[in-house]
């Protein structure tokens, strides 16, 4: 159990020193997604799920802003420069830019 | 000494695209004019059974706007239960060619939405065939990709559903199918997430389009699945996947028809299932690449066992739940073909559900079935993340085919493709000879020879300018392995394949795939002259124009559509197979005795009664043909009254002649076919009453109608209308008074309770008239 | 009861005196009835004088039938009349105007009307004979005294079961022959019924939409769209199609297979559908001066099936359209031939214009009823061209001639779709030009961006 800790806190040492100023704006972006999808699915525990359409456009939106996000922190990461070639930062952030764009029309019709 | 080189690859740029997309052209040009047999062979008119509905439902959109549309209600449909046609259609080919129809308009061009919904699907054969241009593009190279969008847009096996006039789902559905294919596969290449919103909003076209969407959405997560095997794994694989499995996922529920099963329903599970896998393994990369490994090892431990354990708890509590529906039994039969055939009698029935034959693979893909593996053994051998996508598309497509006659539809553009594959390879290794002599390296001059060549040629000659690439690097290996006189034998050999190819494709086209169905056309054997047999169109027009406006007309279901198409009247039952309870009520009153059937007919408020009937002209698709299966669907359901074995013979056979079993002999569609046939004589010498389908005199000839009178009958005597009398009009048979009254039939209570066994979401049909039964 | 006596007699005497003086009585008269199809055509010569020797300048010719759709009168010269209708209560009367007033005129009308040969029984059976009464008046009704009177009738059949018998009267084979009768009352209205067999068509169009569409580029598209029933007598029971074809002669004669149309005879591209595509039964033959179609419905016609059809053609506008300068002048028929001894219920013409067309100018042989002008938009159409649309209902075969439009068109206009057309072409390359050069330049963005 001390070594998990350990691990974690090495972990976060590593993220707070080495992670460009960028890559944690997306995490804390991230981080309040997941916010977002926790409340939702603990208010559905409870409430329920009635209009379920309501509730999946709503849970769905915060997975893909989620998903999104990720890939957006992922392109826009220097260390994946190699794999993502010819999709700079701007590039990926255009790009995120264009799928919420339709991702919260769809949200919008489906959510009734 | 710079420009130089620069100015040549501009020069070649600028000829390759030229001939890319003049070589595009004409495949699309081709790919539409063979599709029109059927227009310049007869006319502008909308074939066989499903593409009625569509083209009913298209009108009705055109005429009433996209919000009635999704409300609407048909009451023409499965009296008295109805139909909710918003809720129960793929409405994307509504909707394509309504825009086209409001765009055309808006323009001031006047064309009728018959014509649209006719020239659809040759128009969309042509954006196929650029998708699969540009998927085989990104695949293997621009040539290959030239030799796939030609072979498609000519095979036989995709013009079997997109002739001018097959207004089908399919038609447009395989171009979003391809289309979606590229997207994706673009997307796995580069992990932009651009593309794969691209290739989410194609898989929406697709799922508004087809009920096969689901092909997809099981192919990209095997395509994951076995990519994360292989150890494939890359970021740009979880960009790609995740976007579009989320926004996919999105996008699908907005279908109403398809509304919450991604959710829901097993099929859609396999792909929820990767996209955690993915993530999970994302995790675990992402981990493995901040942490040590032994620090690692210990995370993964617990965290391992922490997702395990919620894993295990979600299922247990969904299935618990009853939230993750079991498999449709319409799966079920494709994995197990004989599964259909016990439990499903109504998905056995349909010709095109029958497993395929070798014949049939051979006679729509011809050469291609042979080059395909080739081209299969081509992507395994210089595998990479893409090549894998297509090696697995190949193998699931041809098990898929191997089950289905209709699948062969997904199996055609995968083997199109690797068949462009396989001979823009062989073609690399066999034409390069020349140039490489000539010209070195300078390969565009390539294009200045075949400007030579016999046209025929052109085709194959000219995607060689795109691939320039590839050449080069094969000219070092093989140049001194062949003998030019070898090379130039194996050339011609290819070119007569691929001339004798295009025959092959002109001749099934015009052949097999180029007729209506409803309106048929014989040779007369005696001056060769063309004769054209109208009787469908003549018979419903006649219930168009002689029958009250809301007459309700049982036929068989296949043909429903036809009849809510071009009659404009009620039906009982029709090619969306639904209610396999009220299909077996019609089977039930059908082959049971006139009485029996007048109190069903009369329970259901029938008016008329339509029977197809090939007797006299030799037609084989009857009903007397079909009958077997209406007799089975109705044991189904009502095992007490029909008895399937009641219908054979003693010795176990069907037959229509004096031997046949005397429940055959006086059911209502022997009555119905045969009514006042025994008196016709068909030729001076043979005998009366001899039915030419089944070759044999019939056996019950002299019989009246107490219920029922003949209505109208067509000219060659296809079709036969009898009107159901009113009780009025005839002498009852005494009837005991307990018996009077007709027991209320419990068939209207089944409106409300969701008896969704049976249920099919695509709808069978008959195609052109084949026997249906084995 | 004196006094009343003598004012009788006195009041009497005056009329007397009066009508001896000045009375138009019908010296002779004629009757020519031909119900040989489903139209009842007359055919009346009247030699009408005056008893008092008085030019007669007006005729009023009084008409008791139901539905008269037609109706002309010719003078002794064969000369037009004037007509002029005066609607009373339950009789129409027609007011004739000599040119020359004569105390002695020869006048000859003929009429016809819709509707008054009917099916007798109403239903009949699929192998029975369709029997049809014609119920008419048995001497011409007219305001004037008649002398002599004779009436011709002539009938589909020599089969006939009954007909009114005023003596003298004759029969041989389908010819009846009333009269003559002598000294007939005023208005005197006995009545004449003959029941008789009738084979031919009887086919109604009950509404007929035709549709002209003229083009500058040297063609006139011509579109008829008609609904029809067999207004005989009801099929009752069944139909058996075993009976019809084995024996076409006894079973179903009142039905109709086809009937023949004919077209004018510069017509190509001649069509023939309905909602459900091409009727592939008809036979096209070229006479010299018309066409003559033969159109098979889908199925044979019985008494009250219906069919719909839509035939069109096109013609070349030099035989119809003619100019001087800006002006036009379309002459065309207003309706046209469907069938023989046609009927039409209610027919709707339209005529569309080419865009730009103004000063629209109409001129009918016989009353109209006009109709909204509407904008009709086709290819490449901005402004819309004007559709001029009437109708008219109740109409035979004698209302086939032409009708006249005239028009101003500027020449200029003709050439406003190629221009657009080119326009949008050119549009199209500029589109793409801008369009390349743009995605030019975002990919060079994205490339600096990301280098």
């Amino acid at each position: 159990m001390v070594e998990t800790t350990a691990v974690v806190q090495k972990f976060y040492n590593d993220y707070v020193q080495h992670t460009p100023k960028k890559l944690k704006l997306v995490d804390i972006y991230l981080g309040y997604i997941l916010l977002t999808g926790i409340i939702q699915f603990v208010y559905c525990c409870l409430v329920g799920t009635f209009p379920f359409n309501s509730f999946l456009s709503g849970f769905i939106s915060t997975v893909s802003c989620f998903v999104l996000g990720v890939c957006l922190r992922l392109q826009a990461n220097p260390q994946n420069k190699t794999v993502f070639a010819g999709i700079s930062p701007e590039r990926g952030f255009a790009d995120f830019i264009f799928a919420h764009v339709i991702l919260h029309l769809v949200v919008m019709n489906f959510i009734g | 000494m710079n420009r130089g080189p620069k100015i040549l690859s501009n020069k070649v740029a600028g000829y390759s695209s030229l001939i890319t997309f003049a070589i595009l052209l004409i495949a699309w040009i081709a790919g539409f004019s063979s599709r029109l047999f059927a227009v310049i062979r007869f006319e502008s008119i909308i074939h066989e059974f499903d593409p009625w509905f569509n083209y009913r439902a298209t009108a009705y959109m055109v005429q009433h706007g996209w919000y009635k549309f999704l409300n609407w209600f048909d009451e023409r449909a499965w009296y008295p239960l109805g139909r909710i046609v918003g809720g129960t259609v793929y409405p994307g080919l509504m909707i394509t060619s309504g825009g086209i129809h409001y765009l055309l308009h808006f323009l001031n061009i006047p064309v009728h939405i018959r014509d649209i919904c006719v020239f659809l699907a040759p128009v969309f054969s042509g954006l196929t065939a650029i998708s699969t241009y540009l998927l085989t593009k990104e695949l293997w190279s621009p040539g290959a990709g030239l030799f796939a969008a030609s072979f498609i847009a000519i095979v036989p096996g995709y013009i079997s559903r997109s002739v001018a006039g097959s207004y089908d789902n399919e038609g447009i559905a395989i171009f979003a199918l391809q289309f979606t294919y590229f997207l994706w596969v673009r997307s796995v290449k580069t992990g932009s997430v651009f593309w794969s919103a691209g290739a989410a909003i194609s898989y929406f076209y697709m799922v508004s389009a087809w009920g096969g969407y689901v092909f997809i959405i099981n192919l990209i997560p095997l395509h994951v699945f076995v990519l994360l095997i292989m150890g494939r794994y890359s970021p740009r694989l979880l960009t790609s996947y995740s976007t579009f499995y989320i926004l996919g996922l999105l996008f699908s529920m907005q279908i109403p028809f398809v509304g919450f099963q991604p959710i829901r329903t097993s099929e859609h599970m396999a792909a929820l299932g990767v996209f955690v896998l993915l993530m999970a393994v994302a995790t675990l990369r992402h981990l493995q690449t901040v942490l040590s490994r032994h620090e690692f090892r210990k995370l993964f431990v617990v965290g391992g066992l922490v997702a395990a354990a919620f894993v295990f708890v979600a299922v247990v509590a969904l299935t618990m739940m009853g939230v993750i529906a079991p498999w449709s039994g319409r799966f079920y039969s494709l994995w197990d073909t004989g599964y259909a055939k016990i439990h499903i009698p109504i998905i056995a029935s349909v010709s095109e559900h029958q497993p395929t034959t070798w014949f049939s693979f051979f006679f729509d893909l011809h050469i291609l079935v042979c080059a395909f593996p080739v081209g299969v053994w081509y992507c395994i051998k210089q595998i990479n993340d893409e090549r894998v996508f297509v090696v697995l598309y190949a193998i699931s497509a041809v098990y898929f085919a191997g089950v289905m006659v209709r699948l062969m539809l997904t199996l055609t553009p995968v083997v199109c493709m690797l068949a462009g594959v396989a001979f823009s390879g062989l073609l690399d290794v066999f034409l390069q000879e020349d140039t490489s002599k000539k010209f070195g390296n300078s390969a565009y001059s390539v294009t200045e020879t075949d400007e030579n060549e016999d046209p025929t040629e052109k085709k194959t000659l000219y995607d060689k300018a795109g691939k320039l690439k590839h050449r080069t690097k094969h000219e070092n290996n093989h140049e001194n392995g062949i003998s030019s006189n070898l090379k130039s034998v194996v050339i011609l050999a290819i070119l007569m394949i691929l001339m004798m190819f295009a025959v092959h494709c002109t001749w099934v086209t015009s052949n097999a795939y180029s007729s209506p169905s409803i309106v048929l056309a014989f040779h007369n054997s005696q001056d060769g002259s063309r004769n054209i047999l109208d009787d469908f169109r003549e018979a419903y027009y006649w219930l168009s124009q002689n029958t009250a406006d809301d007459a309700r007309i049982m036929s068989w279901w296949d043909y429903g559509y036809q009849i809510a198409g071009m009659a404009n009247r009620t039906t009982l039952v029709d090619n969306n197979t639904w209610n396999n309870s009220h299909i077996a009520l019609v089977g039930k009153a059908m082959s049971s005795s006139e009485e029996k059937s007048y109190e069903i007919m009369t329970s259901l408020d029938v008016d008329y009664v339509l029977v197809i009937f090939g007797g006299v002209i030799g037609y084989s698709g009857d009903d007397i043909n079909k009958f077997l299966w209406m007799v089975r669907i109705a044991e189904g359901e009502h095992p007490k009254d029909i008895k399937e074995s009641d219908f054979f013979t003693d010795r176990g056979e069907f037959r229509v002649d004096a031997e046949g079993s005397p429940s055959l002999l006086n059911c209502l569609m022997y009555k119905l076919s045969y009514y006042r046939f025994g008196e016709l004589k068909l030729d001076y010498r043979g005998p009366s009453g001899y039915d030419r389908t089944r070759n044999a005199v019939i056996g019950n000839k002299d019989f009246d109608l107490t219920y029922l009178e003949e209505a109208y009958t067509t000219e060659h005597w296809l079709v036969r209308i009898y009107r159901v009398k009113k009780p009025y009009e005839f002498n009852r048979p005494a009837l005991k008074a307990n018996e009077r009254l007709i027991p209320p039939s419990n068939f209207i209570s089944r409106k409300n309770s969701k008896r969704r066994k049976g249920y099919i979401r695509n709808r069978p049909s008959v195609i052109k008239g084949k026997r249906t039964l084995k | 009861m004196n006094w009343n006596c003598l004012y009788l007699a006195i009041i009497s005497c005056l009329l007397l005196l009066n009508s001896v003086k000045a009375e138009i009585i019908n010296k002779n008269v004629e009757r020519y009835l031909d119900l040989s199809s489903q139209l009842v055509k007359t055919t009346i010569k009247i030699n009408a004088e005056d008893s008092a020797g008085v030019p007669i300048k007006e005729y009023v010719f009084t008409a008791k039938e139901a539905n008269i759709a037609y109706i002309s009168a010719k003078d002794a010269l064969n000369n037009d009349l004037k007509l002029r209708k005066e609607q009373s209560n339950d009789d129409q009367r027609f007011v004739l105007t000599f040119e020359k007033a004569l105390p002695k005129q020869t006048i000859q009308i003929e009429t016809v009307s819709v509707g008054n040969v009917k099916p007798y029984p109403e239903e009949i059976k699929q192998n029975e004979k369709q029997l049809v009464k014609y119920a008419g008046l048995l001497y011409l009704y007219s305001k004037y005294k008649t002398v002599t009177q004779k009436t011709q009738i002539k009938l589909s059949s020599s089969n006939i079961i009954s007909y009114t018998q005023v003596k003298p009267f004759s029969v041989s084979s389908n010819k009846i022959i009333l009269g003559p009768y002598e000294n007939i009352k005023a208005l005197s209205d006995e009545q004449l019924a003959i029941h008789y067999e009738n084979q031919t068509p009887f086919l109604t169009v009950n509404s007929l939409e035709r549709t002209i569409e003229v083009s500058h580029w040297g063609n006139i598209a011509v579109k008829e769209s008609i609904e029809m029933i067999h207004s005989g007598a009801k099929l009752k029971g069944s139909f058996s199609r075993y009976d019809f074809q084995k024996d076409g002669r006894q079973s179903g004669q009142s039905a109709v297979k086809s009937y023949r149309t004919y077209l004018p005879a510069s017509a190509t591209g001649v069509y023939y559908r309905d909602m459900n595509g091409n009727i592939s039964t008809s036979n096209m033959n070229v006479q010299r001066d018309f066409i003559d179609l033969e159109l098979r419905p889908r199925f044979p016609l019985f008494g009250g099936w219906k069919t719909q059809y839509i035939l069109g053609y096109n013609v070349p506008s030099y035989e119809y359209l003619f100019s001087a300068g800006k002006n036009y002048q379309l002459k065309m028929r207003l309706i046209d031939h469907v069938h023989d001894n046609m009927a039409i219920d209610k027919a709707v013409i339209n005529v569309i214009l080419p865009e730009g067309s103004s000063n629209i100018e109409l001129m009918t042989p016989y009353s109209i009823k006009r109709r909204q002008n509407e904008f009709i938009y086709t290819y490449l159409d901005t402004t819309g061209r004007p559709m001029i649309s009437f109708s008219r209902s109740n109409l035979v075969e004698n209302h086939i001639s032409d009708f006249t439009l005239k028009y101003t068109f500027s020449r200029v206009s003709l050439l406003q779709e190629p221009f657009l057309l080119i326009g949008f072409i050119y549009f199209i390359f500029i589109l793409t030009i801008i369009f390349l050069r743009l995605d030019f330049s975002i990919v060079s963005y994205h490339h600096n961006k990301s280098e």
